[in-house]
């Protein structure tokens, strides 16, 4: 990998678990120098090569980011650089969201999905389970995924003039709990072609997870983003 | 910027399952796990999860609501998750008597009209208030100071449930004896229904230089330390090395405005709860977005003035004595 001079990395510090992302980067060593931005104003996410929206409560984070002025800049920004969005932030980077609050909610859109909010069901539902990614360092050992109120991707809108969509990581269906909101897809939900086992995808340089890499203590899928996503844009 | 607790589990005791029973408690399953063909496992209600759902509230406002109608309020103020209850501690304090669970069909009609978390609060000690919520879904429990004790001893077992629990503390021995029965959420007792900040800055304050304490002791002053603040000696280990609560700690009990709630945010707490504080001021909608404006920007004085400006009548406060309406409620939890 070339020397590159320095790398800047946002995280959205609206509300949620910003911290623990940060506390993430930071234990990665890299090639290349990285700055950390906790963004609360338009003039931080503009000095950011790349962000992270972290997870939170989706309407919370919409509406910190309007009243900062912020809502209009981030929109822009997801058109042109990589940003990553774990649960909360992966409803905000699609394009449309199911199990909205009532008279809807502010998305920047970004992937061309639309997820269910708490696809699963309420907290109770909350699970861990391990998963298999594909194109992370040792894939041998799996990722111990944290899902929490987890969204889940309910349909992929694939289209000709958009970057293509590539499943980064897919749950095993019997991992899935069991909740009566969980309605079989076409007649079997074990279907390994039913996009609600999708828990990560890219589109272009974005990145999706529904679940928690920055509540574990294994920085493989921040190497991850860092690696596949944000410094091929700066080379 | 606090230490995040970035260890999803392993902080806790396990849990314990059919042990113990003396009370008779009906031992809930914490876990259950589905595996599959090549022997992978899925676990529910881990303390990964529990606490976690605190983790993605930090930097959020929690807000009392007593119905529908407020719990949307909230929503569109920006809260992170509402408090559903029968009487804000305000009303609790004016109206007496004994204060129990909310009936389910309430908290279930505010479960149905916000997309945000929901929490409930149980009695101290009542375990099967707890397993009644757990039963309708709910997202979170306070096991609460404010409601009425319905046992003078024993907290819940809250590592029994599935559903995770947030309890009030007012000093660091208090918070990890709840950590150790399986809080994964603890906040600030403060005095609620009082509108008044005072003792949510004592308990927090109490919290932190404790911590600081224990942070520069080894290992036999640790031991002694221990003892002395009647904590599990695994859990202050654990708090010496993060210089932090293993678990979110939020602050809670007389907060009014969005000058208290970046007080207590700059104090090191992670988010706010603001009960009676919202739904008693003049206008609750304004300043309820007012508070979770100020608990983001809470380092940022020039935009708390912006802010705090114009939000009309903060809720009426009360001056903390042991004789005033309702009593000190922070006293109750053992």
């Amino acid at each position: 990998m070339a020397l590159i001079a320095n790398v800047t990395i946002g995280i959205l510090a609206m509300q949620g678990a910003f911290a623990e992302h940060q506390v993430m980067l930071q234990k990665l060593s890299l090639k290349s120098r990285m700055v950390i931005v906790l963004v609360r104003t338009p003039e931080d996410l503009a000095r950011c090569d790349a962000l992270i929206i972290p997870g939170g409560e989706s309407t919370t984070i919409a509406l910190l980011a309007r009243l900062a002025g912020l809502l209009g800049p981030l929109r822009e920004f997801v058109k042109s650089k990589p940003v990553w969005g774990t649960c909360a932030g992966a409803i905000l980077l699609a394009q449309s969201v199911e199990g909205a609050k009532k008279g809807g909610q502010e998305l920047l859109g970004g992937i061309s999905a639309t997820v269910a909010r708490n696809g699963w069901g309420s907290q109770i539902e909350s699970f861990e389970a391990p998963l298999e990614v594909e194109g992370m360092r040792d894939p041998e050992r799996p990722f111990q995924g944290v899902f929490i109120r987890a969204p889940v991707v309910v349909a992929l809108h694939p289209s000709p003039s958009d970057p293509p969509i590539q499943i980064v990581s897919r749950i095993s269906a019997s991992l899935l709990p069991r909740t009566q909101t969980l309605v079989p897809y076409d007649e079997d939900d074990t279907d390994p072609r039913d996009p609600r086992t999708i828990v990560a995808l890219r589109q272009g340089r974005h990145l999706l997870t529904s679940f928690h890499p920055e509540l574990t203590k294994d920085d493989r899928f921040h190497e991850y983003f860092v690696r596949e996503c944000v410094l091929p844009t700066l080379a | 910027m606090s230490t995040p607790n970035s260890q999803p589990s392993g902080i806790a005791t396990p849990p314990i399952q059919g042990a113990g029973n003396s009370a008779g408690t009906p031992m809930l399953a914490p876990t259950r796990s589905t595996q599959t063909k090549d022997g992978a496992n899925s676990s529910l209600g881990t303390f990964g999860v529990k606490s976690g759902l605190a983790q993605m509230l930090k930097g959020g406002v929690i807000m009392d609501v007593v119905n529908a109608e407020q719990a949307r309020i909230a929503e569109e103020a920006g809260a992170c998750a509402v408090m559903a209850l029968e009487r804000v501690p305000a009303d609790i304090r004016a109206t007496g008597g004994v204060a129990r669970m909310s009936d389910p069909k309430m908290i279930k009609e505010i479960v149905d009209a916000v997309t945000i978390p929901v929490m409930a609060k149980v009695r101290i000690g009542h375990f099967v208030e707890a397993q009644i919520l757990q039963a309708i879904g709910i997202d979170y429990i306070d096991e609460s100071e404010v409601l009425t004790p319905a046992d003078d001893e024993h907290h819940i077992n809250k590592h029994a449930f599935k559903v995770p629990f947030v309890c009030g503390a007012r000093n660091l021995g208090e918070a990890l004896r709840r950590i150790s029965e399986g809080a994964a959420f603890i906040r600030t007792k403060g005095e609620a229904g009082t509108g008044n900040v005072v003792e949510a800055v004592r308990h927090q304050r109490s919290v932190m230089s404790e911590i600081r304490k224990a942070s520069v002791m080894n290992e036999e002053e640790l031991y002694a330390y221990a003892k002395d603040i009647q904590a599990p000696f695994h859990l202050l280990k654990e708090t010496a090395r993060l210089k932090r609560l293993p678990v979110v700690n939020f602050a809670a009990g007389g907060l009014a405005t969005p000058a208290d709630a970046a007080l207590m945010m700059q104090l090191g707490c992670d988010g706010v709860f603001v009960g009676s504080g919202i739904f008693h001021s003049g206008d609750p909608a304004k300043r309820a977005r007012a508070i979770v404006q100020a608990v983001t920007h809470y380092n940022n004085p020039k935009l708390l003035a912006e802010i705090s400006e114009d939000l009309g009548e903060a809720m009426v406060g009360l001056t903390i004595t042991d004789g005033m309406k309702g009593g000190r409620l922070a006293t109750r939890g053992w």
